[in-house]
C-alpha cells in the first residue's frame, strides 16, 4: 500500500501574505466584475480574487481578471515621458513638464494655423469615468476642438445609436438578473463564453436552475452556438432580414402585444408595411435560415411569457448596426418585452467603461447624455464649468472613423490618442498607416510604450493602469462600480486624470475653470450634473463609500433612493415611458440593402473576425502575461477542412489571405466551426486581420463593419511566412 | 481548527466553492474503500496534520480521510481557461508549466459540429503510477483526501513520473530541473473549500468532492470520455458526465496523429491513427537529437557492458571452446574493467540527464516500487562486483604479471592459490546477477501502459539483442588487442554467431512490434509507427537495411576466415554501432504517450517545435522555454 509512509514529505504550497484587501472593478470588459486586490506588507499586490458579495460576478472571474494583478509589473510599460521632433528619430526622455509644455504649445500652434478643429482627440472605453469627464472638460472647455471621440465608435456606437433612435436615449434597459426571469433568450452576434465569460456563467447558473430556450444567431459554431437549443448559422450581415422575417411572422400570426404597442409606441403602421416584404419564403434566400426555422423561432420568441435579446459585435460591427439594434428593440417592443424582469433588449457592451464614456466623456455631446445641438444643454454646462457657452460648437463633430479620413484629406493635422491603438485596431491598416504618416503632431498616452501606434508618435505619455488609479466604471447593466487606488503608479507613469489636469493648466480657459485634484470631488460634480428633468442617468445618490458598500449601484440612483436605503434601479422604462418627446418608444422600420462586400469568384471567402477569451483588444495588456498569451501567442485563422483540401492547405500551415485592401500571413487552424466559404481571424493581432478588413461605416453610428468582407487564400513559402510572422510580433 | 489558518477564508464564501456531502456508498466503482483509514484497516490515525508549510493545524473537514476526486461535466466546458489561470495564480506557476490544462477534441461537419473541451489535472489515482515509478520517493499518497503530493525538493528531475502518468499531470520544469504538480489545493480542502480551479469554473463544468459523489443536477459518474486514457492503468479519481451525443469520430487539433473513434462494440471511443501529417517519407536526422540523448548512450553502454561480461560467461557455461578460453586468460581482467568503465560512462550519462545531477544518490530511494531505482541498483551491483572480480583476477593475469616481473621483480601471481577460483566464481556470479537484474529492470522501466509504443516485448528483445551484438564487438576488440589478429580468428567467428543471434533477436522483436503497432491498432502505438514510416521514414528504412546488413555480415563472418573475416568484422563494427544508435534514438523520439489532447497552441508539440525552430518563443511569451 502506498499510504502511511512513516516519513511523509513536506507539503509546500505558495502562501499569499495579504495585509489588506483593496476594492476594485475589473478593467477589461463591460461585465464589471468586482475584484479584491490583496496587498502584501511591501505594498505590492500579492494575489486577487473575485469579490464574493458583488452581485455581478459573485466571486467569479475570467482568465483575464484572475491574472490582472500581473499587469502592474508587466513588460513594455511606459517608464517616463518621451518626445521627438519627427517620428523617424529616436525619442528623448523628458520631464512631465517638458512633455506637457511642448505638447500644449504644439496643439495651440496647429489650432492657430489651421483652426480649432484641426487638432483631434480620440480616447477609449478603458479610462475611469472621472477621467472621461475631466478629459471632456479639457477638450470641450479648454482645447475647444469639436473633433473628439472615443474608440467606442469601433465597438458600441451602433448600440448607442439604436437605443437613442428607439427609446430616445442611450442606456441599456435591462440587467443581468433578467437571465433569472426570462423564458426565452435570443443572442444576436454574441459569444458570451469567450467575450463575457462571467456573464455566461450567470446565464448558465440561471439555466441550470430553470431551463429556458436559448437561440444563438452566429455564422460560426461557437461553444455558445453549440449549446443553444437552436443555432441559426446566419449569412453574414443579414441579421435585419431575419428580424424582419420574424416580425412578419409575429404580425401575420397575431402574436404581437397589441396593447403595449398601442399604449407605448409610435410607428406600428409603417413597421407592418415594411415587414410585409420579408415573408420568410423570400427572406430565407437572403439570410440563409430556412423559412420553417424562422417561423419556429419567431413563435417561440413571441409566445414566451417574457423574452429577452442580447447582442454584441455581431450586430454592432455592421453596416446595418444601428438598424439591427433598432430592429432588436422592435422585436422587444412589439412583444411587450421592455422593462420587465426577463423581458428586455440588452446590449452586452465591450469595454469596461464604454458606458462611462457614453455617459460622461462629452464625446458625443456634453456630459450626462446632454447634446451640443441643444442650446439649453450648452448653457447648463457652460455655467457649471464657467466657460462661455459660445465656446461650444452647436453641432457634434466627427466620429473616430471620420476623424481619420479627415487626416487623410488634410483637415486634421494633430491628434492625441488616449489608451487606444488604431494602428492595430482600425480597419484597412494600410490606409491608416498613410494617415498617421501625415500627422504634424501625434501624442500617444498609454500604459505601454510598445503600443504599435507609438511608432508614429511625437510625444509619448506613460499612463498608470487600473488600480494605480482611483475612480468608477459603469458596466453593461448601468452599474457604477469603484476602483480604489491600491498601489502607486509604475515608474514615472501618471494617472490619466493627473495628465488631463496638468494639460488643462496650460490652456487659457482653465484659469476660470475648476479642475479638482481628486477624483471623488469630480464625482460629486458629475452627481450635480446628473440631476434634472426626468433624466434617467441620475447618480446623485451615490458616494464612493456607498458604491463600495453595495458592491456597485445601478443608475438611476437618486438622492431619495439613497435616503431611503434603496438599491439601484435594475431596469429602465418599467412604466413604459421613454425618453422621447411624447414618452413613447419609436418602432423604426428597417429596410435591408445589401451594401457589403460579398464573396465572388475572385475573393471566394467571407472574412469574419472576433475575440478570443484570453485576449483583450490589441493584446497590449494580455500579450504581456505569459499565462494568458500562451493560449494564442500568434495569429491564426479558422478554416474549414473541406475548403482546405481543395486549396491543398494543411492544418498548421501559413497561408496568405488577400483582400481588396491588402494581405496578411496567418497560420491555419482547420475546423468545422466555420462554413466552407468563411475564414475567421481573431482581431487582436497587429499586422494581421485589419490589413484585410474593409470597414464600411454604419450611416447612423459611423461604426465600421469589421466582420463582413471577403478574401482569397494563397499558399506561401512556409519558411518566408514563418519569418514574416516572427518579424511582425513584438509581444 | 488549531493553529494558524491554512487558507484565508472569507465569511461570505459562495456555496459553489464549498465542499459538498460525501456519497452514501462505502466503496468506489473499482470496489475499493473510499474511507482511506478503513482501507488501511485502521493502521493509521485519523487526526493527522498534513503540516502544510509546516503548519501543524488539522483541518476540520469531516471527510478529510476519504478519497476525493474531480468531477468533470464535459457537456459544459467552454474552454475558457479560468481553471488553468486560477491554478497558475494560486500555485504561482510560470507560463511554461501548468498543473491543469485544457485541450479539446472535435467532430462533425458545419454546422452539425461539436467541440468537447477537456480540463485535466492530476487525478490522484488509486494506483499512483507516478509514486511507484519515482526513484527518489518524492511522492506521497496521503490518507488525507487521498491526495498524491509530490515534493520538488526531493525530486532530482529524472522525469520518469512524466513518462508513466497517462494524464500529463507531473510537470518537469526544464528551468528548475525538477518536477512539480497539482497539490489538490489541500490547503483549501482543509477549510472546507473546493480547489481553486473548481471554484473558478465559469462553465459549471469542473467540480470536486468525495469520489463517487455525484453533484447536484448531475446524473452520471462515468470513468472515461473520448480522449481520456484507459482508466484501468491507474484507477484515476475523476468522474465524468458526458450526455450529449458526439459524432462518431473526434479529432485532435494538436499534431499528435491520433483521433478517437466510437467503437463498434459500443464501449466508448478508442484512440486510432489519424494520418494527418501526410505520407511523405523524410530523414529528419536532426530531430533524432533529443533531450533523451543521454539515455540513448546510457542504455546502449550499459547493455554493451552487461553483454560483454555475459557472453564469455555464458560461453563458458555452455562449453563453447572459443569463449571458454577467454575466461581463463588475461582477457578476463580487461573485460571486467572495460565493462565497469562502460557502465560508469553510462551512469554518468544518465546522471547528466537529471534535472538536478547532484542529487543522483537519491536514485535508490524507492527500491520498494520503482524500476528506475532497481535498475540503478542492479547496475551498481554489476559495476561493483565487476571491479572486485577484475582485482581478484589479477593474480592470473599473465600479461600483467610477466610485465611486473620484469620491472619490479615480483607480481600478483604470488597471491594465487586454490581459494581464488571459488572467490572469482562468486564475485563474477554476483556481477552477473547484478547485470541481469539491472537489465531486467531497465526493460521494466519502459514497459509503461501510458506509452504503448514501448509497452511491448520488443523493448526486451532490443535491449538483450543490443547487449549481445555490442558486447560481442567489444569483446572482439579486447581479444584482438590482447592475443593478436591471427589468434583471434576462432573467437571472432564465434562472436559473429552471437552478433547474428543478437541481431536476429532484435529483428524478430521489431517485426512483431511493427505488427502490434499496425495502422489499425487501437492505441497510440499506431501513431508512433505512422510517424516512424513518414516523418522518419527514410531513417527507418536505413536502420532496417543496416539490420539486414548486420545479419548478413555476421553470418558471413562466422563462416569466413582470413582477411575476408577481418573485413567483414570491421564493417560489422561500424554498421552495428550505427544501427544501434539510430534504433535507440528512434525508440525515444517516436513514443507518443496516452496523454490528453492538446489545444492548437498550448500543449501542441507541433506548434512548440515550430515556435522553437523560428525563435518565436524568444519574442513572445508562448509558454515555451
Amino acid at each position: 500500500m502506498f499510504f502511511g509512509r512513516s516519513k511523509r514529505n513536506p507539503v509546500r504550497i505558495p502562501t499569499k501574505p495579504v495585509v489588506e484587501w483593496k476594492y476594485s472593478t475589473c478593467n477589461y470588459c463591460s461585465t464589471g466584475c468586482a475584484i479584491e486586490l490583496g496587498i502584501g506588507s511591501d505594498g505590492k499586490v500579492v494575489t486577487s480574487r473575485g469579490h464574493a458579495e458583488a452581485d455581478v460576478n459573485r466571486g467569479k472571474l475570467c482568465i483575464k481578471g484572475i491574472l490582472e494583478q500581473e499587469l502592474f509589473e508587466s513588460p513594455g510599460r511606459g517608464i517616463e515621458p518621451l518626445l521627438r521632433d519627427t517620428n523617424d528619430r529616436p525619442f528623448t526622455a523628458v520631464s512631465w513638464d517638458q512633455a506637457l509644455d511642448t505638447s500644449a504649445s504644439k496643439i495651440k500652434s496647429i489650432q492657430e494655423k489651421y483652426g480649432r478643429d484641426s487638432f483631434a482627440v480620440v480616447s477609449t472605453g478603458q479610462l475611469l469615468t472621472e477621467e472621461f469627464y475631466t478629459l471632456g472638460k479639457l477638450v470641450r472647455g479648454c482645447i475647444g476642438t469639436n473633433n473628439y471621440d472615443g474608440n467606442t465608435t469601433l465597438c458600441m456606437a451602433s448600440a448607442v445609436s439604436g437605443y437613442k433612435r428607439s427609446f430616445g436615449s442611450d442606456g441599456p434597459p435591462g440587467c443581468y438578473e433578467d437571465f433569472e426571469h426570462t423564458e426565452c433568450l435570443m443572442a444576436w452576434g454574441s459569444n458570451l463564453p469567450e467575450q463575457h465569460p462571467v456573464l455566461y456563467w450567470r446565464l448558465k447558473e440561471a439555466r441550470e436552475k430553470r431551463h429556458f430556450p436559448m437561440i444563438v444567431v452566429d455564422p460560426r459554431v461557437t461553444m455558445f452556438a453549440q449549446w443553444a437549443d437552436i443555432h441559426l448559422p446566419i449569412t453574414p450581415g443579414t441579421d435585419t432580414v431575419l428580424m424582419n422575417a420574424m416580425l412578419y411572422v409575429i404580425f401575420d400570426e397575431g402574436l404581437e402585444d397589441a396593447e403595449y404597442i398601442a399604449n407605448h409606441t409610435n410607428g406600428i403602421e409603417q413597421l407592418r408595411e415594411t415587414v410585409k416584404g420579408y415573408d420568410p419564403k423570400v427572406a430565407q434566400r437572403q439570410c440563409g435560415i430556412d423559412e420553417d426555422t424562422i417561423r419556429n423561432v419567431a413563435r417561440l420568441y413571441a409566445k414566451a411569457g417574457v423574452s429577452m435579446s442580447i447582442w454584441t459585435m455581431g450586430i454592432n460591427q455592421s453596416t446595418h448596426g444601428s438598424d439591427g439594434v433598432c430592429n432588436i428593440n422592435n422585436l422587444s417592443l412589439v412583444t411587450g418585452n421592455i422593462g420587465k424582469p426577463g423581458g428586455t433588449s440588452l446590449s452586452i457592451t465591450g469595454q469596461c467603461n464604454a458606458m462611462g464614456t457614453r455617459e460622461w466623456s462629452s464625446c458625443s455631446g456634453l456630459p450626462g447624455y446632454r447634446l451640443l445641438e441643444n442650446a439649453d444643454h450648452r448653457q447648463e454646462i457652460a455655467e457649471a464649468w464657467n466657460v462661455d457657452a459660445d465656446f461650444f460648437p452647436p453641432k457634434v463633430g466627427l466620429k473616430q472613423t471620420d476623424i481619420f479620413p479627415a487626416i487623410e484629406t488634410g483637415q486634421i493635422k494633430g491628434l492625441w490618442l488616449v489608451a487606444t491603438n488604431p494602428l492595430t485596431s482600425m480597419a484597412n491598416q494600410g490606409r491608416i498607416r498613410k494617415m498617421m504618416e501625415k500627422l504634424d503632431y501625434l501624442i500617444v498616452q498609454d500604459v505601454y510604450q510598445d503600443v504599435e501606434t507609438v511608432e508614429y508618435a511625437h510625444a509619448y505619455f506613460p499612463a498608470a493602469v487600473w488600480a494605480e488609479k482611483q475612480g468608477c466604471h459603469t458596466n453593461s447593466e448601468r452599474r457604477v462600480n469603484l476602483t480604489r487606488n491600491a498601489l502607486a503608479p509604475f515608474a514615472k507613469s501618471k494617472p490619466d486624470f493627473w495628465v488631463f489636469n496638468q494639460m488643462a493648466k496650460r490652456f487659457d480657459n482653465a484659469a476660470n475653470m475648476n479642475f479638482p485634484e481628486d477624483t471623488e470631488t469630480v464625482f460629486d460634480e458629475m452627481k450635480q450634473l446628473s440631476v434634472g428633468q426626468g433624466r434617467t442617468l441620475d447618480i446623485s445618490g451615490m458616494t464612493y463609500d456607498r458604491i463600495e458598500q453595495a458592491r456597485g449601484l445601478q443608475w438611476p440612483f437618486t438622492q431619495a433612493n439613497a435616503k431611503n436605503q434603496q438599491a439601484g434601479s435594475p431596469r429602465l422604462y418599467v412604466d413604459g415611458k421613454f425618453q422621447t418627446a411624447d414618452g413613447r418608444a419609436n418602432l423604426i422600420s428597417v429596410n435591408f440593402v445589401n451594401n457589403n462586400e460579398v464573396p465572388d469568384t475572385e475573393y471566394p471567402f467571407w472574412m469574419n473576425s472576433g475575440r478570443v477569451v484570453e485576449h483583450f483588444h490589441t493584446r497590449t495588456r494580455t500579450g504581456k502575461i505569459g499565462n494568458i498569451n500562451k493560449f494564442s501567442p500568434t495569429p491564426y485563422m479558422e478554416l474549414n477542412p473541406d475548403a482546405a483540401v481543395e486549396l491543398g492547405i494543411n492544418h498548421g500551415d501559413y497561408v496568405r489571405a488577400i483582400s481588396r485592401r491588402g494581405d496578411a500571413v496567418v497560420m491555419v487552424q482547420l475546423t468545422q466551426r466555420v462554413p466552407p466559404n468563411m475564414v475567421f481571424i481573431p482581431f487582436h493581432y497587429h499586422d494581421c486581420v485589419n490589413r484585410l478588413t474593409l470597414g464600411l461605416l454604419d450611416p447612423y453610428s459611423r461604426q465600421p463593419a469589421f466582420k463582413q468582407c471577403t478574401v482569397r487564400l494563397e499558399k506561401v513559402s512556409q519558411t518566408l511566412a514563418a519569418q514574416l510572422n516572427l518579424q511582425r510580433r513584438a509581444f | 481548527m488549531s493553529g494558524v489558518q491554512l487558507w484565508d477564508t472569507r465569511q461570505t464564501e459562495p456555496d459553489y466553492a464549498k465542499l459538498g456531502p460525501a456519497p452514501e456508498c462505502a466503496s468506489n466503482v473499482y470496489g475499493q474503500a473510499i474511507d482511506l483509514i478503513e482501507l488501511l484497516d485502521n493502521t493509521v490515525p485519523r487526526e493527522q496534520s498534513l503540516y502544510i508549510n509546516d503548519n501543524p493545524a488539522v483541518g476540520e473537514n469531516p471527510d478529510r480521510n476519504k478519497q476525493h476526486a474531480f468531477y468533470f461535466t464535459a457537456d459544459n466546458c467552454i474552454g475558457c481557461h479560468a481553471c488553468e489561470s486560477a491554478c497558475a495564480e494560486k500555485n504561482e506557476t510560470p507560463s511554461h508549466l501548468a498543473f491543469r490544462s485544457v485541450g479539446y477534441v472535435e467532430g462533425g461537419s458545419y454546422p452539425d459540429f461539436q467541440r468537447m473541451n477537456i480540463s485535466m489535472a492530476c487525478n490522484h489515482c488509486d494506483d499512483p503510477v507516478c509514486l511507484k515509478g519515482c526513484p527518489t520517493n518524492a511522492y506521497t499518497k496521503h490518507t488525507e483526501y487521498g491526495a498524491v503530493l509530490q515534493d520538488p525538493d526531493t525530486c532530482f528531475g529524472c522525469g520518469y513520473c512524466t513518462w508513466v502518468c497517462p494524464y500529463n499531470a507531473p510537470q518537469l520544469d526544464p528551468v528548475k530541473g525538477q518536477v512539480s504538480k497539482c497539490n489538490m489545493c489541500v490547503d483549501r480542502l482543509e477549510v472546507g473549500l473546493k480547489p481553486a480551479c473548481v471554484s473558478a469554473c465559469v462553465g459549471n463544468a469542473l467540480d470536486f468532492g468525495v469520489v463517487e459523489a455525484v453533484p447536484e443536477n448531475r446524473s452520471q459518474a462515468k470513468t472515461a470520455i473520448p480522449g481520456f486514457p484507459d482508466p484501468s492503468i491507474s484507477q484515476p479519481n475523476i468522474r465524468f458526465q458526458q450526455r450529449s451525443e458526439l459524432p462518431d469520430e473526434m479529432t485532435r487539433t494538436d499534431t499528435a496523429p491520433i483521433k478517437y473513434r466510437r467503437s463498434a462494440e459500443g464501449d466508448g471511443y478508442h484512440a486510432v491513427l489519424d494520418p494527418k501529417l501526410g505520407k511523405e517519407r523524410s530523414w529528419n536526422l536532426g530531430k533524432l537529437y533529443s533531450h533523451e540523448n543521454p539515455l540513448v548512450l546510457f542504455t546502449l553502454l550499459t547493455q554493451a557492458a552487461i553483454g560483454l561480461v555475459f557472453i564469455p560467461a555464458l560461453g563458458a557455461i555452455l562449453g563453447v571452446d572459443a569463449l571458454h578460453s577467454v575466461l581463463t586468460g588475461d582477457v578476463l581482467t580487461f573485460v571486467l574493467i572495460t565493462a565497469f568503465l562502460l557502465s560508469a560512462g553510462g551512469l554518468l550519462m544518465s546522471t547528466v540527464h537529471l534535472g538536478k545531477p547532484m542529487r543522483f544518490y537519491r536514485g535508490f530511494n524507492n527500491l520498494r516500487y520503482s524500476p528506475v531505482s532497481r535498475e540503478g541498483f542492479g547496475v551498481a551491483i554489476f559495476m561493483a562486483f565487476a571491479v572486485i572480480t577484475a582485482l581478484a583476477s589479477l593474480p592470473r593475469n599473465d600479461l600483467l604479471n610477466s610485465a611486473l616481473e620484469g620491472v619490479a621483480g615480483t607480481s600478483f601471481a604470488v597471491l594465487d592459490g586454490s581459494w581464488l577460483t571459488p572467490l572469482l566464481f562468486t564475485t563474477l556470479t554476483l556481477a552477473l546477477l547484478g547485470g541481469a537484474g539491472g537489465l531486467f529492470y531497465m526493460i521494466k522501466c519502459y514497459l509503461i501502459p501510458a506509452r504503448p509504443f514501448w509497452n511491448h516485448w520488443q523493448t526486451a528483445s532490443a535491449f538483450v539483442g543490443n547487449g549481445l551484438s555490442l558486447g560481442s564487438l567489444i569483446l572482439g576488440a579486447i581479444v584482438i588487442l590482447l592475443v593478436g589478429v591471427t589468434e583471434s580468428m576462432p573467437v571472432l567467428q564465434t562472436l559473429a554467431i552471437v552478433v547474428a543471434i543478437g541481431t536476429a533477436l532484435e529483428a524478430i522483436g521489431l517485426i512483431a512490434h511493427r505488427h502490434a503497432n499496425r495502422a489499425d491498432a487501437q492505441h497510440e502505438g499506431a501513431a508512433s509507427q505512422y510517424v516512424q514510416v513518414t516523418e522518419f521514414g527514410k531513417t527507418y528504412v536505413l536502420r532496417n537495411v543496416l539490420m539486414l546488413l548486420n545479419l548478413s555480415l555476421a553470418i558471413f563472418a562466422s563462416l569466413g576466415s582470413g582477411d575476408l573475416l577481418l573485413v567483414a568484422w570491421a564493417l560489422l563494427n561500424v554498421s552495428i554501432v550505427c544501427a544501434a544508435l539510430l534504433g535507440r534514438a528512434l525508440f525515444y523520439v517516436l513514443v507518443i504517450p496516452t496523454t490528453m489532447p492538446g489545444a492548437f497552441f498550448w500543449r501542441n508539440k507541433g506548434f512548440a517545435d515550430h515556435a522553437r525552430e523560428i525563435g518565436l518563443q524568444k519574442v513572445v511569451d508562448a509558454g515555451l522555454v
